[in-house]
């Protein structure tokens, strides 16, 4: 049985029916728990531990379709340009806000872990948390965190921005859509930008580009901020 | 609809190829999509022969996340012990960069 579930079509069907079943109980349930990415999650890992199937042998099929993220990001590429016109109008604008909400992500995640006596690995591990994971993983090899740990809360902190983001936003009386597109994208990356574009398409537009810039000004700043601010715990 | 999938993965390619021999610290996803878009800007290639595969997947973006989150599953014990201040670090940082983002946007975009 354990050679069956290591086929690729376990993996691939399993994480397509779940992607399914999400999109029925969110069209019955409009809830923001219901978020198609955590209940998919939450279906296959049910499935796995039920059937006590490891992570690896689900990926086998499962890698196949994470594989089809590097294409997805490049064809963001296509969405910004087609929103080219709006964009310029305020990139400005934009480009500010990304800028010093990613630098305030970087920051306060590690000052956070320096006021509760984290071990020092965690800072270096998460001041990469806000962006998308193939990035986000090279990062913490510069700062010499633990890959594994910066994969598994970036997602978190994906999920966690796409779950609630727009609600406590709005709580916030942060209602402007492209406003909430770019906090999404600086926040929560490629899966906040998931949600971005379930609001609108401009909204996903402006998560996207967002995602891509603060991806950017944490690869380039987060290592110079990490050593800056360890310096102060010694 | 094949025409506009070769597009997005040379793009990937060079952005892979890019990363590779570079060494930069920028993914290679990323850099294939600020190529993308510099030669769709440059008017190098045409929208029309890219959008039909790039609008399909935009619109799974969340399907291929996915298994990334049931990766999950791997990293708990690591995280395990020191659940609570990075719990606490994880979700009042990404509070605060989503507001401040969102509210300088919103405020500097209503002048």
């Amino acid at each position: 049985m354990k050679a069956f579930f290591a086929l690729p079509i376990f993996g691939v069907t399993l994480t397509l029916v779940a992607y399914f079943l999400s999109g029925k109980l969110k069209d019955k349930f409009n809830l923001v728990l219901f978020n198609r990415v955590l209940v998919s999650a939450v279906l296959i890992i049910g499935v796995l531990l039920l059937f006590n199937i490891d992570f690896e042998t689900y990926n086998n099929g499962a890698k196949y379709i994470s594989f089809f993220l590097g294409p997805s990001v490049v064809a963001l590429g296509v969405t910004l340009y087609e929103k080219l016109e709006e964009m310029k109008r305020d990139l400005s604008v934009f480009l500010i806000s990304v800028f010093v909400g990613g630098v305030v992500g970087i920051f306060s995640v590690i000052l956070f872990l320096m006021l509760w006596n984290a071990p020092e690995i965690l800072s270096r591990s998460l001041a990469s948390k806000s962006v998308t994971t193939p990035i986000a993983i090279e990062i913490t090899k510069i700062t010499e965190g633990i890959p594994e740990i910066t994969a598994g809360i970036v997602i978190i902190t994906g999920i966690l921005g796409n779950a609630f983001g727009p609600f406590i936003l709005q709580k916030l009386g942060v209602k402007n859509n492209k406003a909430v597109g770019t906090a999404l994208g600086t926040a929560a990356h490629g899966i906040g930008t998931a949600r971005a574009f379930e609001i609108s398409d401009s909204a996903g537009t402006y998560s996207g580009l967002a995602m891509c810039f603060n991806g950017i000004i944490t690869a380039l700043l987060a290592p110079y901020i990490l050593d800056w601010l360890l310096t102060f715990s010694q | 609809m094949l025409k506009s999938l070769i597009y997005i993965f040379s793009f990937l390619f060079l952005g892979e190829l890019i990363h590779y021999f570079l060494a930069i610290p920028i993914a290679g996803n990323i850099i294939g999509m600020l190529l993308i878009f510099l030669a769709l800007f440059f008017k190098l290639i045409k929208l029309e022969d890219v959008k039909p595969a790039s609008d399909f997947l935009v619109k799974y973006l969340m399907v291929f996340f996915i298994p990334y989150g049931v990766g999950l599953m791997v990293y708990v014990n690591l995280i395990a012990a020191y659940w609570v201040p990075v719990s606490l670090a994880m979700i009042l940082s990404t509070l605060l960069s989503l507001y401040i983002t969102g509210a300088i946007y919103q405020k500097l975009d209503k002048k």
